[in-house]
């Protein structure tokens, strides 16, 4: 009787390190992403925010203007 | 969509660490803290150099990678986040980083490592964009206020570019091309010289939801 | 006239001295190696104004420049160590993964082979005192203490692998981070208690003459009667490895590299933070792996073992079968715990 509940003890438990043996190989060491979405809790993408109201282009467009604004030739001209 | 970077420019970088201290402003940061900081080489002796260097958002960030909770994602701009709910504050990220950009605020005894604090490239975290509880964690989200990086925007000599990789590319050639020399980025080949990770299986947690279109391209394709 | 002259000629002289002294204090200690980049990089500016190329090459050494940032190593521009420690702890958790399941597996196939070791006379009733209350108390510490960081290791090692799947990012970050503070906690109390015990165990782990024999043989252990075992001292050539081994060596190269990584507030740099992280990983690994073969053996592996640490005595028989030279000695009066004989218990009469 105690043989049995040991010895099924050792298995449950050799089970358990078998099931971590299917996590020995550690996963890719790369990044994985899907934009922007993360953990079911969504990190809402810059362009949903009320200046852009989901308009992806008008986002887009903003960044642009906004990194040409550092470009001084464009204010010499 | 847009790959965002920065580029800092050391012909024209004066060390006036503005940038460090417009982090600072912008985010509300803790004292003990630096997202950005500029490194001068040959200080004080001709030929001296300075460069501003934060958290590059690597094509194949070593942090995600390492992460042994995996609190890193990227968003569709290519901006490399955490989740600071999830980190533990391990410091393998800072172990890998090869900028130096994952910082700890170590107040806790015997230097115990808080939650990891680092460059959002001025776009939050998981939050809701401008939330209060966002700005706490990470500090303002100027992306979603239709604006860039505040290190980059108010860079007095303009040595320190932050946007789109390819305008940023476009304007730096054309500065180069004007003064005829010094076309070389800093850190660029280490930040961007490995591709993005494809891939791999999605794992269930990924799976696009309602709110954020997986195309994309805010859901018009 | 002749006072104020000389009086202005003062002031100039104390204003240019103080000048000189700040200028002095200003300029930097370039080190030689510093002050050949910079000659490099002023000789091609002349050359090519422009071309930074010495300076884009100052860059990748990675040595520490100026910042007026103050942090750890806030002025080495890019560490390349990083790449390299990264790409390295691949190898090392997943042959260190396999090699841990494979031992685990490995015990179970012994067991169900063999199955524990049994007494091959009946017990005689007459019981032996083993290991002393000071000794369990160690002997109980530093073993919970061990198997906690070796169960919070593994889960900041292999928990994002194993049980990340399962758990779901916010349960797993909850997991972890009870097992990084238990393992950070725990650890300097395993630092304490570990010089401790080998002190306590050395004298019993010394190698014999008598210890050859029985690691030629593996102490008999493969023999499913049981009836050719090895006679040993307190402890067989077996014990003794596991002692050198486990505590020894893992115990001691884990408490340094521990220390080193539990402690950032040092300025030690990332680079020694790597390498020992990578050594405490390996450590770590083989102690979980000597811990799994102790723990086996200690309690099902081998019918009365538990219960000499437990109560810390053992029956004569026991005595007699697995330790027969410390048996003799203990009969013949040789052996003794420290100052004093060691107790025997004749039967019907309760523990001392």
């Amino acid at each position: 009787m105690m043989r049995r509940i040991l010895t099924s003890l050792l298995i449950a438990s050799t089970g358990a390190g078998l099931l971590g043996l299917a996590g020995c190989g550690e996963r890719e060491q790369t990044a994985h992403y899907e934009d922007g979405r993360y953990r079911g809790k969504p990190d809402t993408p810059p362009y949903m925010a009320a200046p852009f109201g989901g308009d992806v282009m008008k986002y887009e467009n903003a960044m642009r203007t906004r990194a040409q604004n550092q470009n001084e030739y464009n204010r010499i001209d | 969509m847009a790959r965002m970077k920065f580029i800092c420019d050391a012909e024209r970088c004066i060390e006036c660490n503005s940038c460090v201290v417009a982090c600072k402003q912008e985010h509300n940061i803790p004292w003990g803290v630096n997202r950005r900081r500029v490194v001068t080489l040959n200080d004080g002796v001709p030929g001296e150099r300075s460069i501003s260097a934060a958290c590059m958002h690597c094509s194949d960030a070593p942090c995600m990678a390492v992460c042994p909770v995996d609190c890193f994602y990227k968003t569709a701009d290519g901006v490399v986040l955490h989740d600071k709910d999830l980190c533990i504050g391990c410091g393998y990220c800072f172990y890998a980083c090869p900028f130096g950009a994952p910082q700890f605020p170590q107040d806790g005894a015997f230097g115990l490592r808080g939650k990891m604090d680092k460059c959002t490239f001025c776009a939050g975290g998981p939050e809701p964009d401008g939330s209060e509880a966002e700005f706490q964690k990470y500090g303002r989200n100027r992306l979603a206020e239709g604006k860039l990086p505040a290190c980059a925007e108010m860079c007095s000599t303009k040595a320190l570019l932050g946007g789109d990789g390819d305008v940023l590319a476009d304007i730096y050639r054309q500065r180069a091309m004007a003064r005829g020399k010094g076309s070389e980025v800093w850190g660029w080949a280490t930040a961007y010289g490995r591709p993005e990770g494809k891939p791999s299986a999605p794992r269930p947690q990924d799976k696009p939801g309602p709110k954020a279109p997986a195309n994309g391209n805010g859901g018009k394709s | 006239m002749r006072n104020s002259s000389i009086l202005s000629a003062a002031a100039v002289w104390v204003a240019t001295l103080s000048l000189a002294g700040a200028a002095v204090a200003q300029t930097p200690a370039l080190n030689p190696e510093d002050a050949q980049r910079a000659r490099a990089q002023q000789q091609r500016q002349r050359t090519q104004p422009g071309n930074d190329a010495p300076v884009w090459r100052d860059v990748r050494y990675g040595e520490p420049k100026v910042s007026a940032v103050r942090g750890r190593e806030t002025d080495v521009l890019i560490q390349s160590e990083g790449q390299t420690w990264r790409a390295a702890r691949v190898p090392m958790a997943t042959t260190g993964g396999f090699v841990f399941a494979l031992a685990l597996l490995g015990i179970l196939g012994f067991y169900l082979w063999r199955g524990p070791i049994e007494l091959t006379e009946p017990p005689t009733g007459r019981r032996i005192e083993r290991f002393t209350r000071a000794q369990r108390i160690m002997h109980w510490t530093l073993a919970i203490a061990f198997t906690t960081l070796g169960v919070t290791g593994l889960i900041i090692t292999f928990g994002k692998n194993v049980l990340l799947p399962v758990f779901g990012y916010s349960v797993f970050s909850v997991v972890a981070m009870a097992a990084k503070i238990l393992h950070n906690f725990v650890g300097p109390v395993f630092v304490v208690l570990l010089p401790i015990m080998i002190v306590m165990f050395l004298k019993s782990n010394l190698f014999k003459s008598y210890d050859w024999p029985w690691i030629k043989r593996f102490g008999g252990m493969m023999d499913r009667t049981g009836r050719s075992e090895v006679p040993s001292g307190k402890a067989n050539a077996g014990q003794k490895i596991l002692f050198w081994l486990m505590l020894v060596a893992v115990g001691i190269t884990a408490a340094i590299t521990g220390l080193i990584l539990d402690f950032p507030n040092f300025d030690q740099t990332r680079q020694t933070m790597q390498i020992a992280n990578g050594i405490h990983m390996v450590a770590g690994i083989g102690g979980v792996i000597l811990l799994a073969f102790h723990i086996y053996l200690g309690t099902v592996g081998m019918r009365g073992a538990y219960d000499a640490m437990r109560h810390g005595y053992v029956d004569e028989s026991w005595a007699k079968q697995h330790h027969r030279i410390w048996y003799e000695d203990v009969m013949s009066g040789k052996a003794s715990h420290g100052d004093r004989p060691v107790k025997v218990v004749e039967p019907g009469r309760g523990a001392a």
